[in-house]
């Protein structure tokens, strides 16, 4: 298992939802639900410290994969990513993503926080940081009004050339 | 919703907001250094900042860490920007960062 202790938050976003704790919960680990907040990626978790995680395109394809690393329902799960549709960052060391769901008078924060083990740059965090909030916007829409919002994106320009000079140099090899 | 307008409309704040952009994760120290404001006005900020829920903190050992949480202005572009709008909001917005750079 990864040591998260070296590992520093970079991204945080915090969202409060009208729903019972059970019910952000269960948004997050049911594959059934997932499609309809997470840009149409299907996420199926094996519901223990250690098991598996994959996130699937509509096709089929894998999106993202990786570790349980912490199960606590309903309060908190944490997971490793590994980006797979991207064959330059599949080489790349995996992120760590936490939910935090916390009781906030009759209302839920979620705090949803990507930490790294290195020193990760900007362009590559611009990836999560346009798609983070649309699907935390879309997950609460679903929540609340049974509705996603149909938010469609796509890589932010210029961080592909960012991934494959990152994936030539690997700088997460240097000690920091 | 009226905390984060009115959490934004202060400069003060504005430039915190934009310091955590180029920089986020950082301490009130951290954050004060490099600002011309006292540790109580930033403090103060920040606090109005985070129950407007435009930033969040996170504690790391001894360190509170402040980060820009931009998910309630995303909220706010959602309600009054249309799917079909951001294209071409998005195409006058790169036109006039073009034209500007061309005049500095």
């Amino acid at each position: 298992m990864i040591d998260i202790s070296t590992f520093k938050p970079k991204t945080v976003y915090v969202i409060y939802i009208a729903a019972a704790p059970e019910k952000v919960w269960q948004a997050l680990t049911d594959p059934a639900l997932s499609p309809h907040y997470f840009h149409g990626c299907r996420l199926e978790i094996e519901p223990k410290v250690g098991g598996d995680f994959v996130a699937r395109f509509p096709d089929g394809r894998v999106n993202v994969k990786g570790k349980v690393v912490e199960w606590s329902p309903p309060r908190r799960l944490a997971t490793t990513w590994l980006v797979e549709w991207v064959p330059e960052l599949r080489e790349f060391p995996p992120c760590l993503v936490t939910y935090d769901i916390a009781p906030a008078g009759e209302a839920v924060k979620l705090t949803m926080t990507e930490s790294y083990s290195w020193d990760v740059p900007d362009a590559l965090l611009a990836g999560g940081r346009g798609g983070w909030p649309a699907i935390l916007s879309s997950l609460k829409s679903v929540l609340e009004t049974g509705k996603p919002l149909g938010i469609t994106l796509e890589p932010p320009r210029g961080m592909m050339e960012v991934v494959k000079d990152l994936a030539a140099t690997k700088p997460w090899l240097k000690t920091l | 919703m009226d905390a984060v307008f009115k959490a934004l409309a202060d400069a003060s704040r504005r430039e915190l907001l934009d310091r955590l952009r180029a920089e986020n994760g950082q301490t009130l120290g951290e954050l004060c250094a490099r600002l011309d404001m006292t540790r109580q006005a930033v403090s103060k900020h920040l606090v109005i900042l985070e129950e407007a829920n435009l930033v969040a903190t996170v504690r790391r050992g001894r360190e509170k860490l402040h980060y820009l949480n931009p998910v309630p202005i995303h909220e706010i572009a959602e309600r009054w920007i249309g799917k079909f709008e951001r294209g071409r909001l998005q195409a006058l917005s790169d036109m006039k960062q073009a034209l500007e750079a061309r005049d500095e």
